[in-house]
């Protein structure tokens, strides 16, 4: 009995540590314009529109994940093996990575706009030194969460898998809910405010991104800050209850039917959600209404 | 740049002459790997290895990715990567799966399915939480560009698409596409991982000349690592021939999975033989 409790708080706070890391993941990717949208960013100068918007995206963001926190996860594991403790070893292991992510960052930056010189697009020089810390604090408090996370699925769970790898795996999976989740917010919702909100960009929009903000020229820090609403927390709910719910039908119910009491609760869970998201589409449906030829209803917004 | 501008064929078919060549290579490694170590537990893993490649190539062609235009609500699907995100999903299944391989009296089938299940959940989950931002935080309703109507659901389409836009968010066929996706990815996966977790748990005590319980660390980190790596091969092979952009198992593009399939199979073969031979040998 004592071993369930103490499994469903870990568990517990295994999920609350994933909810933080994939909010900072979504805002740091945001700020760094990381994800898909940063094609946009890419694309505007080649159509005329001059920017100061962070543009940082070389590979993918799972992958970058996946080796920004699998590295803090390994050097952290080297240093527990130097038997220094966890707690230590794991914030140390973090700001190497970070310092990693910092080095990225500048080179993705800077790479990438020099190969817009020809389009006029300048390096802005405040720009580098005003984002790179920012969107470095938020990978490190992603990195530190999610390799916390990990060592406690290790040392407290008893996953088989070594911190790194545990690193790794997560890592990626923190990217892809991260980029699928929040990138469009970002990507429709603060890169095209100039279009009409409840449709989407159409195609002979692309490059033409909001650029100016309330006081003066649009920024990467703006962006961060209104992503920071809706996309970031939405990208650590998913995050989170993909790691509670994973974790929490094993602890619990892996014991059951040798395995097969896990396997049908996870059975459930997905058609939980098959429902709630069948909800939403018909919700949608109706209370947005059609865009063209109505049947049977007006369009109401 | 945008994926929408390329409109591939619909289809795709399968180029006879690559087949067979493909086919042939695949023969040709596994009757190697029979003159090398025979009929044993390692000849029967890299066919293990073989059909998990095969199931991850073709979960992932049930994943929708929308790629960039998805960000902008341009065309319907996750607005990643499609490597990246059936990555992410076949590797949450792995976690599962090889936690439940590793219970006291390990269970190959009741471990592949928790994995396919870990893959499922996780795309479950994700997919929900697409669908919510496109219609609570964007108000867009989903809609597909590809058919007129949703073959599980029957909702009407073309009406709900926005001007100048290919569709998005996630229809409903397209959610369970992502599921499924999931499911395969997570089960191959895993399958490969137990495979390989089996060799080396066979082999490396005689190796290196240590007990069991000894190798067990190294054991399990080479095949995960081995896991992961055939993982993201055959998630960038799927990727190759699905090119930028594919809604679900509605999409014409689906059509092209036989291709894959064959690229699948012939390279996990040929991974396969080589992390089993670094111990078999």
């Amino acid at each position: 009995m004592d071993n369930i409790v103490f499994g469903i708080g870990i568990t517990a706070l295994a999920g609350a540590l994933a909810t933080v890391a994939g909010a900072a993941e979504n805002t740091e990717s945001d700020i760094g314009s990381q994800g898909d949208p940063n094609s946009q960013v890419q694309l505007a100068p080649q159509m005329g529109y001059l920017h100061r918007i962070f543009n940082k995206a070389v590979a993918g963001e799972p992958p970058a994940w996946g080796l920004w926190i699998a590295l803090g996860a390994g050097i952290s594991w080297a240093f527990m093996a130097m038997q220094i403790n966890p707690i230590l070893a794991i914030v140390l292991g973090c700001i190497v990575a970070t310092l990693v992510q910092g080095v990225y960052a500048t080179t993705a930056y800077l790479g990438r706009t020099a190969s817009l010189a020809k389009f006029g697009q300048p390096v802005f020089v405040d720009i580098l030194k005003s984002m790179t810390t920012v969107t470095m604090a938020h990978a490190f408090v992603a990195i530190f969460t999610t390799v916390t996370m990990c060592h406690l699925i290790n040392s407290a769970l008893g996953h088989p898998f070594p911190l790194p790898l545990l690193g790794l795996v997560w890592g990626i999976a923190l990217g892809a809910a991260g980029s699928a989740t929040g990138n469009p917010f970002y990507g429709k919702e603060r890169q095209y405010q100039s279009q009409k909100f409840g449709a989407g960009v159409p195609i002979a929009a692309s490059g033409n991104i909001v650029r100016y903000a309330e006081a003066g020229e649009r920024n990467s820090l703006d962006n961060g800050w209104f992503t920071a609403k809706l996309a970031g927390p939405a990208s650590g709910v998913c995050f989170g209850m993909i790691v509670f719910l994973e974790i929490w039908r094993t602890v619990l119910f892996e014991p059951i039917a040798a395995g097969w009491g896990a396997i049908v609760v996870g059975i459930i869970l997905i058609l939980i959600f098959a429902v709630i998201d069948r909800y939403a589409e018909v919700w949608a449906r109706k209370n947005y209404g059609p865009y063209t030829a109505p049947k049977k209803e007006e369009a109401s917004e | 740049m945008s994926a929408i501008g390329a409109k591939p064929a619909a289809g795709g078919s399968l180029d006879p002459k690559a087949a067979i060549i493909g086919i042939i290579i695949l023969i040709i490694i596994i009757a190697l790997a029979y003159v090398l170590v025979g009929a044993s537990f390692a000849f029967m893993a890299l066919i293990g290895i073989i059909i998990g490649g095969i199931l991850i190539g073709f979960g992932v062609h049930f994943v929708p990715v929308g790629g960039a235009p998805a960000a902008m609500g341009q065309a319907p699907g996750i607005a990643t990567g499609v490597a990246m995100l059936a990555a992410g999903a076949g590797l949450a299944g792995l976690f599962g799966g090889a936690w439940a391989y590793a219970a006291e009296t390990p269970d190959l089938v009741v471990s592949v399915v928790t994995g396919a299940i870990g893959g499922g959940l996780m795309m479950a989950i994700t997919c929900f939480f697409v669908t919510f931002i496109y219609v609570y935080g964007m108000g867009i309703p989903c809609a597909s560009g590809k058919v007129l109507k949703d073959p599980l659901t029957g909702d009407t389409q073309p009406e709900y698409k926005s001007q100048g836009t290919e569709g998005h968010g996630l229809p409903f066929i397209s959610w369970v596409g992502g599921v499924v996706g999931g499911l395969f990815g997570g089960a191959g996966g895993t399958l490969i991982y137990i495979m390989l977790l089996d060799v080396y748990k066979g082999a490396l005590p005689g190796m290196m000349d240590a007990q069991a319980a000894q190798i067990l660390p190294i054991a399990i980190s080479l095949a995960g690592i081995f896991a992961v790596g055939m993982f993201l091969v055959n998630a960038v092979l799927a990727a190759y021939n699905i090119t930028g952009t594919i809604e679900g198992p509605h999409d014409p593009k689906f059509k092209r999975f036989p291709r894959d399939i064959i690229a699948s199979a012939v390279a996990s073969a040929v991974c396969g033989i080589v992390a089993i031979m670094i111990v078999a040998m």
